[in-house]
C-alpha cells in the first residue's frame, strides 16, 4: 500500500497513477488520469459557464474547422480535381493546407506533445510519443514536399490522426466514467460537504472539519456524511454501502445514523458522535481508493510489456519505413511508418485490467464487502481451498445458554451469583450468562473481582469468595465439580461452573450454533471445486461434530494461534492458494499468512488490518458471490488482454507490410479502446443485473439445505 | 442547377424547422457588447462554421458513396449499385420529408435519441465566451448535431456520385439556411440593438425562441416546415427516379 495515495481523477474517479496530469481549472487544482478525462471534464463542466472550460470546446471546434478544410482540399485532390488544366492549382492548395495544418497541430496536437514530453522527462516512452512522432513526421515530410514542389502532401493524414485520437481519448474517458460511476459513493467521503447548524445560522463546511457534538442538517436525498444520532426529524436511510442491505432503515429522533447512508424523503437534524474523519465511511473510502491504486499482477505485467512494446514499435516503424523506402518511394515509406506508429498505440492494453477490477471492487463495496485491490481479486480467482475459523465465523458470535443445573443451591441463587461475576467480563460466555441472569434478579455487588484469562472469574460476594469458570479452573481452586452435574449437561456444549464455599454449586451449558447460512456456503464452495478445512482453537469434541454437520473436508482442533499458521501453511503447501476466513483477535496472524485473508464482519480491528477481504457482519454468504465476481473479473481481464494483443498483432503486421492507410489505422485504434471500455462496462452491467436476480435467490438455497 | 435551386429553397424553407432548435442556439449566441458590427460578425462566423460542417459532411458522404460503389461506366455492376443507392437515398428522403407534414406529435427529441444532449448542454458554455473562436467552434459543433434535415440532404449527397457533388448538395442546403439563421440570430439582435440603444444585458441563453415570437410566428413556421417537407419529398422523388430510369441521370 502506498503511503501517499494517488489522487483520484476528477473525471472518472479512478486513481491517476504515475502519469497523472494536474490542471488548474475553475480555481481548483484538479488531477486527471489522462488527456481524455481532462478533455471530457472540461466539456461536461462547460455548463458552469467558465471561460477555461469553454477553452477545450473552442479548441475542438476550431481544430475541427481547420481539419475539415484540409480534408475538403484533399478530397478535391483525390477526386482528380488538381490535374490537367487545373494542375497549376496544386501548389497553392498545398500551401494553403500547410497554412491550415500549422495552427491545427498547435491546437489539437499540443496535449499529445506535452504528454509525450512529460513522460520523456521521467524517462518513459508514453503512447503519446507514438502519436507525436507519427504526426510530426507526416507534417514535416509534407512541409518539405511543399517547399520542393512535390506531388504528395499528408497534412490530411496528420490532421485526421490527431482528430481521431482526440475523439478516441474522449470516448475512452466516457467509457471509463461510466464504468466507475458505481464507485462514486464509496469515494465521495473525502469530498463531502455538510450543513453545520449553529443556532439560527447554517454553514456549508467540508466533512473533515466536523467535530463530535456539532449539529448537522441532512436534506432529503443527500448522503449522510457523519456518524451521529438523530435529534429531530423523521426519515428512512438506505445503508446499503455500509451493510449491503438495501432496505431503507427508519430513522426517528434518537436513532443512530451512519455516514455513507443515503437519506430518504425527510429532513434530519443529526448530532455528530465522532469526528468527520473517523467515520466508517471515511475509512471505507480510503480503503477503496487504496484498493484501486494497488497494482494488480495483470496490471503490472501489462505495464512492463508496454514499456518494452513502445521502443519496439518505434524501431518497427523505422524498419518498415526503411524497407519500403528502399523498394518504393518516400511516400510509401512515410505511410508505412506512420501506420505502424498509429495502429500500435497500446491504449486498450492499459485499460484492460484496471477497468474490470475497478468494477468488481465497486460492486463488492456496494454490498459492504471491502476488497484490497485488484491483486486480491486475481488471487481469489485461483484459490484451491478455503479454511475456516470456528468461533464467530462458522458459529454465531453470541453463545446460547442451553442448560442450567444446580446442586446444593437453588437455580435462582446460582444464576444470581453467576450473573454478578459475569458482568465484569466481556468474554462471549460471560456476556451470554449476564444476559441470561439479567432478567432474573437484582445483582449483588462484587468485591476483589479478578479475571483470569482463559480460565474464569473470581470475586467476593457478601464476604464469601465465589468463582465462575471452566471445570479445570474449579479443580485448580480445589473445588471438585460433582460428576452428576457435568453428566446432565448436553454434549458439544461449553460448560461454565459456578462455585463458592469450597464446592461447585451449579453448571451453565452454552452452545455455539452454526450460522444459518454456513452449510449453504460450504456446499457452494465445494461446487466451485474448492476444498474446505476447519482450524479451531476449540476442543476436538466441539470441532468434530461441527465439521461433520457442515460437511467440511477436514478439521483440526486445539490449535494455538501459531499452530493455526503452521497448519494453514502445511495445507497450502499441499493444495496451493488457500484462503483463511476468520474473526477474533487470534486470527490476525493466520489471516496474514493465507493467500487471501477474509475477515467476517464484527471482526476485530487487528483481524481487519491483516485481512485482504472484509465481509459485512453476518454475511458469510457473500463469500461464494465474491468468488464468482473474482472469476468474472479474471475472465474479463483475460478476454480484454487477448483482444488488445491480438488486435495489435494483426494490425501491426498489416501496417508494417504497408497494407494499412494511417487514417484507417487511427480509426481502428480509437475503435479498439472504445471496444475494451465498452466490454468492461457491459460485463459490469451484466454482473449487476445477474446479481439483482441472484439477490432474490440467496434465501432459497439456504432454506433448502437447512 | 435546378436541383440545387430546389435544395436551396428546401434549406430556406427548412430554416423554419431550424428555428426550433438551431434558431434557439442562434438567438442564444446573443449580442456582442462591442456593437452591431461585432454582433453581425459573431453571427456570420457562427454560420460559416455551421455551413462548413455541412459541406464537409456532404463531401465525405459523397466520397464514401463513390468508394462504396465505384464509378464505372453505365451498365456495369457499379452503375447498378449506384442506382440502387440513389433509390435508397430517395426513399429515405421521402420518409424524412413526409415526417415534416404530420406526426409531429409523435416525434421524439433527436438530441435525446442519439445521446447528444450532454454535448448540446456543453455547447452552452461557448455562448458567452469572448473572441472569434467561440462562435466558430459553436457553429462547427452545431453542424454535427443530429437533425432530420441534415440527414435528408446527407442521403442525397451520398447518391451524388462524387465528393464534389455531395459537397454541392450540402453547400446549397447550408446556404439556404444561412440567410434565415443569420436573420433569426444576428439581424434580429442587430435590429433590437438599434431600437433599444446599447443593450449590455446578455440575451437569455435559451434553447427555445422567446414565447411571444413563437406565438406570432407559429403559423408561418408550420407553413415553412411543410414547404421544406414538400421540397425534400420532391427531391427524394427525383433521386429515386434517377435510380430507376437511367436516362434521368442527365436530368439536370
Amino acid at each position: 500500500m502506498s503511503a501517499a495515495p494517488s489522487p483520484a481523477c476528477a473525471h472518472c474517479g479512478l486513481p491517476v497513477g504515475r502519469l497523472g496530469r494536474q490542471r488548474e481549472l475553475q480555481g481548483d487544482t484538479r488531477w486527471f488520469c489522462c488527456y481524455g478525462c481532462c478533455l471530457a471534464f472540461q466539456v461536461h463542466h462547460g455548463a458552469d459557464e467558465e471561460p477555461q472550460a469553454a477553452a477545450a470546446l473552442i479548441r475542438l471546434g476550431v481544430g475541427a474547422f481547420l481539419a475539415m478544410f484540409i480534408m475538403l482540399f484533399s478530397l478535391l485532390d483525390y477526386a482528380g480535381g488538381l490535374t490537367g488544366e487545373d494542375a497549376w492549382l496544386r501548389a497553392p492548395v498545398h500551401a494553403l493546407q500547410w497554412a491550415l495544418a500549422t495552427p491545427l497541430l498547435a491546437v489539437l496536437g499540443a496535449p499529445f506533445f506535452a504528454g509525450a514530453w512529460q513522460a520523456l522527462c521521467r524517462g518513459r516512452l508514453a503512447t503519446d510519443a507514438l502519436v507525436s512522432v507519427g504526426v510530426l513526421a507526416a507534417y514535416a515530410y509534407s512541409a518539405w514536399q511543399v517547399l520542393h514542389g512535390g506531388a504528395h502532401v499528408y497534412f490530411d493524414t496528420a490532421s485526421m490522426v490527431l482528430g481521431l485520437f482526440t475523439l478516441g481519448r474522449y470516448l475512452e474517458a466516457q467509457g471509463r466514467v461510466r464504468a466507475a460511476r458505481s464507485l462514486a459513493p464509496m469515494l465521495a467521503a473525502e469530498r463531502a460537504e455538510v450543513r453545520v447548524v449553529d443556532g439560527a445560522t447554517q454553514a456549508l463546511r467540508p466533512v473533515q472539519s466536523v467535530r463530535p457534538g456539532e449539529l448537522l442538517r441532512v436534506l432529503p436525498g443527500e448522503r449522510v456524511a457523519v456518524d451521529g444520532v438523530v435529534v429531530d426529524g423523521r426519515s428512512a436511510c438506505d445503508e446499503s454501502i455500509l451493510s449491503g442491505q438495501s432496505h431503507p432503515q427508519p430513522k426517528v429522533a434518537g436513532a443512530l445514523v451512519h455516514a455513507g447512508s443515503l437519506n430518504g424523503h425527510g429532513v434530519l437534524l443529526v448530532r455528530a458522535t465522532v469526528a468527520g474523519t473517523q467515520t466508517r465511511w471515511a475509512r471505507i473510502s480510503v480503503q477503496v481508493r487504496d484498493a484501486l491504486a494497488a497494482k494488480s499482477m495483470a496490471g503490472e505485467t501489462v505495464e512492463r510489456v508496454v514499456a518494452v512494446f513502445i521502443p519496439f514499435v518505434l524501431l518497427l516503424a523505422a524498419a518498415s519505413a526503411w524497407t519500403r523506402g528502399l523498394r518504393g518511394s518516400g511516400d510509401d515509406a512515410l505511410l508505412a511508418g506512420l501506420a505502424v506508429l498509429v495502429v500500435a498505440c497500446p491504449c486498450s492494453l492499459g485499460l484492460a485490467a484496471p477497468l474490470a477490477h475497478a468494477l468488481a471492487i465497486a460492486q463488492a463495496a456496494q454490498r459492504g464487502i471491502l476488497v484490497r485491490g485488484g491483486g486480491v481479486l486475481e488471487r481469489l480467482a485461483r484459490l484451491r481451498g478455503v479454511a475456516f475459523d470456528k468461533t464467530g465465523t462458522l458459529t454465531a458470535a453470541a453463545l446460547q445458554p442451553e442448560h442450567l443445573a444446580a446442586d446444593g443451591a437453588t437455580h435462582e441463587e446460582v444464576l444470581r451469583i453467576a450473573g454478578a461475576l459475569a458482568r465484569g467480563s466481556d468474554h462471549p460466555a460471560s456476556r451470554a450468562i449476564a444476559a441470561l441472569a439479567g432478567a432474573a434478579a437484582a445483582a449483588p455487588s462484587v468485591d476483589e473481582f479478578e479475571s483470569r484469562p482463559g480460565q474464569g472469574l473470581i470475586g467476593r460476594i457478601a464476604g464469601t469468595p465465589r468463582a465462575l469458570g471452566s471445570a479445570a479452573f474449579m479443580q485448580s481452586l480445589g473445588w471438585e465439580p460433582p460428576p452428576s452435574l457435568l453428566a446432565a449437561a448436553p454434549a458439544q456444549s461449553t460448560l461454565v461452573c459456578v462455585g463458592w464455599g469450597g464446592r461447585v454449586h451449579g453448571v451453565v451449558a452454552l452452545v455455539a450454533a452454526a450460522v444459518p447460512e454456513a452449510p449453504a456456503v460450504v456446499a457452494a464452495l465445494h461446487r466451485r471445486g474448492l476444498q474446505t478445512l476447519l482450524l479451531s482453537g476449540d476442543a476436538a469434541a466441539n470441532v468434530e461434530p461441527m465439521a461433520r454437520e457442515l460437511g467440511l473436508g477436514g478439521w483440526q482442533a486445539d490449535l494455538l494461534p501459531e499452530d493455526k499458521v503452521a497448519a494453514l501453511q502445511r495445507w497450502a503447501a499441499r493444495r496451493g492458494a488457500v484462503a483463511m476466513v476468520g474473526d477474533g483477535l487470534n486470527d490476525g496472524p493466520v489471516l496474514a499468512a493465507a493467500t487471501v485473508g477474509v475477515a467476517v464482519g464484527g471482526a476485530t480491528d487487528l483481524a481487519r488490518e491483516s485481512a485482504d477481504v472484509t465481509l459485512p457482519p453476518g454475511r458469510l454468504d457473500a463469500l461464494p458471490w465474491l468468488l464468482g465476481q473474482a472469476d468474472a473479473a479474471r475472465r474479463s481481464v483475460h478476454a480484454n488482454i487477448a483482444w488488445a494483443f491480438g488486435y495489435n498483432a494483426v494490425a501491426l503486421t498489416l501496417a508494417a507490410s504497408g497494407l494499412l492507410q494511417p487514417v484507417i489505422a487511427a480509426a481502428l485504434m480509437a475503435g479498439s479502446s472504445v471496444v475494451v471500455a465498452a466490454r468492461s462496462w457491459r460485463a459490469g452491467r451484466r454482473a449487476t443485473s445477474a446479481d439483482r436476480g441472484a439477490a432474490a435467490c440467496v434465501a432459497p438455497p439456504i432454506a433448502r439445505s437447512a | 442547377m435546378t436541383e440545387h435551386l430546389l435544395i436551396f429553397l428546401a434549406g430556406l424553407a427548412g430554416s423554419m424547422h431550424c428555428i426550433g432548435m438551431c434558431g434557439g442556439f442562434a438567438c442564444a449566441l446573443g449580442a456582442d457588447p462591442r456593437g452591431r458590427t461585432a454582433t453581425l460578425r459573431r453571427h456570420l462566423i457562427y454560420n460559416v462554421g455551421r455551413v462548413t460542417s455541412y459541406c464537409f459532411l456532404g463531401a465525405v458522404v459523397g466520397h464514401l458513396g463513390v468508394l462504396l460503389i465505384g464509378h464505372d461506366g453505365e451498365g456495369s455492376a457499379g452503375s447498378a449499385a449506384q442506382r440502387a443507392l440513389a433509390v435508397v437515398s430517395g426513399l429515405l428522403m421521402i420518409a424524412i420529408g413526409a415526417r415534416f407534414f404530420g406526426g409531429a406529435g409523435t416525434r421524439r427529441d433527436p438530441l435525446r435519441v442519439v445521446g447528444a444532449e450532454p454535448l448540446a448542454r456543453a455547447l452552452r458554455s461557448l455562448l458567452r465566451a469572448p473572441g472569434a473562436g467561440a462562435p466558430l467552434a459553436f457553429g462547427v459543433l452545431n453542424g454535427f448535431l443530429p437533425c432530420p434535415l441534415v440527414y435528408a440532404f446527407a442521403a442525397q449527397a451520398a447518391a451524388g456520385g462524387s465528393a464534389l457533388a455531395g459537397l454541392q448538395v450540402m453547400a446549397a442546403f447550408g446556404l439556404g439556411t444561412f440567410a434565415a439563421m443569420l436573420a433569426i440570430g444576428g439581424a434580429g439582435l442587430w435590429w433590437r440593438a438599434r431600437v433599444a440603444a446599447p443593450r449590455q444585458q446578455p440575451v437569455q441563453a435559451s434553447f427555445l425562441p422567446a414565447p411571444r415570437a413563437a406565438a406570432a410566428g407559429l403559423d408561418w413556421r408550420v407553413h415553412g416546415v411543410r414547404l421544406a417537407g414538400g421540397c425534400i419529398v420532391l427531391l427524394g422523388l427525383i433521386t429515386v427516379a434517377r435510380g430507376v430510369v437511367p436516362m434521368s441521370a442527365h436530368w439536370h
